[in-house]
């Protein structure tokens, strides 16, 4: 950025703050929608960890003079096993005398203070968590009960939360980015949905029909879902020579291909279900269920505590990135999306390149079909409704524009978790259902809106102030 | 973050335990998380607007949210209500096997789960309670009721299908195996089931079928809605082919819109269901769960067959 002559300290700083501001105006949105979430979720937090059960029993150890004899309650949950273990230690330290555990519901914990009562023995204090402390055989025993105390935090900024937030959304974000590569050329593809549906159906079909059901290797398994994401891409090649060689416009011939690919995939779900029960009556059109346990791993597994589909969904942009700003081929779709007809003249294969767009937005919602159907243990022919609606939104929301020629990899990826937060935060706050759609369209516009400043934004400073 | 401030809760029994540390936005027994089936319907409306009346009662703040028929938005409801630590999830499964896995999620974190209206079935999960609606039961009176509407000329019947919820799959079982019973030994008058027709359990996919069916059917005698929204969009296309005199309607559910039209004398009959109970219910299973008492782990509500007669004493439609 030029020095200007004569400028204060101040005032460049204030020109440079502006100058990030607004280039990065989709980031300042995304952050202040964090802003938000967090205050509107700054609850109670009841942590259960070993360092809350240590807590709890140094409290039961003041209170009660030894010998003490405690009730230890949890839930039949690994935290909760930590937790209890914390517990007994400290108890174990102090001296003080377990007289019963329960791990599991309010009802087990009725009937353990009934078998101590049997027993002949007492219980001088109960040592729990918040939850556990609520139960009504704990509130009734009428025996002072000890659980760690809370502090406040916002809800939404816990790591399970932030994690939740992106790995349900990282599908859309999948989908997001074979769609801005459609969108910089100027397209449109509204059978991303469809495609996902009959990418997941397909993959659990043949998964369950011909490489094994519960018997399948891992290689069949991958054999199904690569079939997945092969019709999904085929279906993009098909839009893309409606496009290319008929001149259909985009919106038509994908809103076909739309209703083409959603009746393919109940077709086949039906079917399947229908040999299931042995050919008799007609199918329904539930999921169809893959049995091979190893399937939900990429939809449901996680490498080092991150969940795959955001892994996925991060190696995909990476890729989708470097391909947009490092190769021949990423000039060409802006080529193409800039102005057709100068870049057919200046030599750009633009019938191949439209081609291509289409078949990889296929195929990214074929993979991202193939998550869906890994993650719900199944391939489900009414998957991915009026996602294309969500996937468009994001990528315009991160700057994209539909006239083609202008857009991002990372603003797609910021647009989706714009959308990710903006719904995850409404949903959080406890703000209802219909009240949600309201805030969630006027949010997008107001996006949008801040987006379209953007250019003028740039006008206002490099007006000599 | 430590655990800073330690609260001995409730030295008594019967004390409150309403936590230390100004918790005034925590309820007494804790939050219940309800993703309903669709808010569209005003039949899920009312099991909400119920559990959550019935929940406030008892002391508990409800989060409801609408899964919109999609199952995979189910499933995130079910993990944000995890994230924000909810005492008692409640579901309207929108598919009964792929909620499995968010189910499975919500038996790992502890958090117990309940069903109204419809059950899931996925291997592995384990449900706490579910209430709903003996729709097998539904649909054998529904059967008697067009039985009853057709009189001894019997005729051909079109069923309004929603395949996907398996509550309507069961309905229209009962349904038929009533209209079997009927046909049995008999030679005449039969009643003849010549189509099922997908009418998505809305009223203007419902409309739209039954439009179709006109054309493919048209000596039809009667038809079969799985609910009331999609009789009422089979109520409109019999109106608008001048054959509403001749197709008796028998709907399903007996929402206020479904009772006014068995009124007017529009649809035939309804065997009703009660969402309000199934809302309540719910509820009262959770405390017993909560409070560690026994209590029937799946309770099924019998429907009641709800014809004209009933409309004109029903004090509910004034």
């Amino acid at each position: 950025m030029p020095e200007r002559v004569g400028e204060s300290a101040a005032g460049r700083w204030r020109r440079r703050l502006l100058d990030l501001l607004g280039r990065n105006l989709s980031v300042v949105v995304l952050v202040l929608l964090c802003l938000i979430s967090s205050a509107a979720t700054w609850r109670e937090q009841n942590p259960i960890t070993s360092r809350s059960g240590a807590a709890v029993a140094r409290q039961v150890l003041e209170a009660c003079q030894a010998p003490c004899s405690v009730l230890v309650v949890a839930r039949d949950t690994e935290a909760d096993r930590v937790f209890v273990q914390a517990i007994e230690h400290g108890l174990d330290v102090g001296g003080a005398r377990i007289a019963g555990r329960v791990f599991g519901q309010p009802r087990d914990v009725r009937l353990e203070l009934e078998r101590i009562a049997g027993a002949g023995a007492s219980v001088d204090a109960i040592a729990t968590h918040r939850i556990g402390s609520e139960w009504g055989p704990v509130r009734t025993a009428g025996t002072p009960v000890f659980a760690p105390g809370s502090y406040r935090w916002p809800t939404f900024l816990t790591a399970r939360n932030l994690l939740n937030v992106v790995n349900q959304n990282a599908d859309i974000a999948i989908i997001a980015l074979g769609m801005t590569l459609v969108i910089l050329t100027a397209g449109i593809d509204l059978s991303v949905g469809s495609l996902l549906a009959l990418a997941g159906v397909i993959a659990a079909v043949t998964a369950q029909e011909w490489f094994g059901g519960g018997a399948a290797s891992p290689a069949g398994l991958l054999a199904a879902m690569l079939l997945g994401v092969a019709a999904a891409a085929l279906g993009g090649l098909l839009s893309g020579t409606m496009v290319t060689a008929f001149r259909v416009p985009p919106f038509v011939a994908t809103l076909g291909l739309m209703m083409l690919a959603r009746g393919l995939a109940l077709i086949l779900a039906v079917g399947h279900q229908r040999r299931l029960v042995g050919g008799g009556a007609e199918g329904t059109p539930e999921a169809v269920r893959v049995e091979a346990a190893v399937f939900a791993w990429l939809g449901n597994g996680a490498v080092l505590g991150v969940p795959n589909p955001i892994l996925l969904m991060l190696v995909l942009f990476v890729a989708a990135h470097l391909l947009m700003t490092r190769t021949m081929f990423g000039r060409y779709v802006y080529a193409v999306g800039g102005n057709v007809e100068a870049a057919r003249l200046s030599g750009v294969p633009v019938t191949a390149v439209l081609l291509a767009v289409y078949c990889l937005c296929g195929a990214f919602a074929g993979l991202a079909g193939i998550v869906d159907a890994s993650r719900f243990e199944g391939g489900r022919p009414n998957a991915g409704e009026l996602y294309e609606l969500q996937v468009i939104a994001a990528v315009v929301v991160g700057g994209a524009s539909l006239a083609g020629g202008r857009g991002r990899i990372a603003g797609t990826l910021i647009g989706a978790m714009i959308i990710a937060v903006i719904q995850n935060g409404l949903n959080i706050a406890g703000v209802a259902s219909y009240e949600q759609k309201v805030v969630f369209g006027a949010l997008i516009l107001a996006a949008v809106l801040l987006d379209r400043l953007q250019p003028r934004l740039g006008e206002f400073r490099r007006k000599p102030l | 973050m430590a655990a800073t401030v330690l609260a001995a809760l409730g030295a008594c029994g019967g004390a409150d335990p309403g936590a230390g540390g100004g918790g005034e936005d925590i309820a007494a027994r804790g939050t219940i998380g309800f993703s309903a089936m669709t808010l569209k319907n005003p039949f899920f409306k009312i099991i909400a607007d119920n559990l959550t009346a019935e929940a406030e009662r008892h002391g508990f703040d409800v989060v409801v949210t609408d899964a919109e028929r999609d199952v995979n938005r189910q499933s995130q409801q079910v993990d944000n209500f995890l994230a924000s630590g909810v005492a008692a999830i409640v579901l309207n499964p929108v598919d009964r096997i792929a909620i499995g896995p968010a189910v499975r999620r919500a038996n790992e974190a502890g958090v117990p789960v309940f069903t109204s209206d419809l059950q899931a079935v996925a291997e592995g999960v384990e449900i706490a309670g579910h209430v709903g609606t003996d729709n097998y039961q539904g649909g054998l009176l529904a059967g008697e009721a067009m039985i009853e509407a057709l009189g001894e000329a019997g005729g051909e019947v079109l069923v309004l299908h929603f395949k996907q919820a398996n509550s309507c799959v069961l309905r229209v079982d009962g349904f038929r195996h009533a209209i079997g019973e009927y046909n049995r030994d008999r030679t005449e008058g039969r009643i003849e089931i010549v189509a099922e027709l997908e009418g998505g359990g809305l009223r203007d996919e419902g409309y739209r079928a039954m439009a179709d069916g006109i054309q493919a059917y048209p000596d039809l005698a009667g038809v079969f809605a799985i609910n009331d929204p999609s009789a009422l969009g089979a109520r409109t296309a019999l109106e608008q082919a001048g054959r509403a005199d001749q197709v008796r309607i028998v709907g399903f559910d007996g929402e206020l819109a479904g009772k006014q039209a068995i009124r007017d004398g529009k649809i035939y009959a309804d065997p009703i269901q009660y969402p309000d109970r199934m809302g309540v219910m719910t509820v009262r299973n959770i405390v017993s769960y909560l409070d560690g008492e026994d209590f029937e782990r799946v309770h099924l509500i019998p429907t009641a067959l709800y014809r004209q007669a009933d409309a004109e004493q029903d004090p509910s439609l004034d």
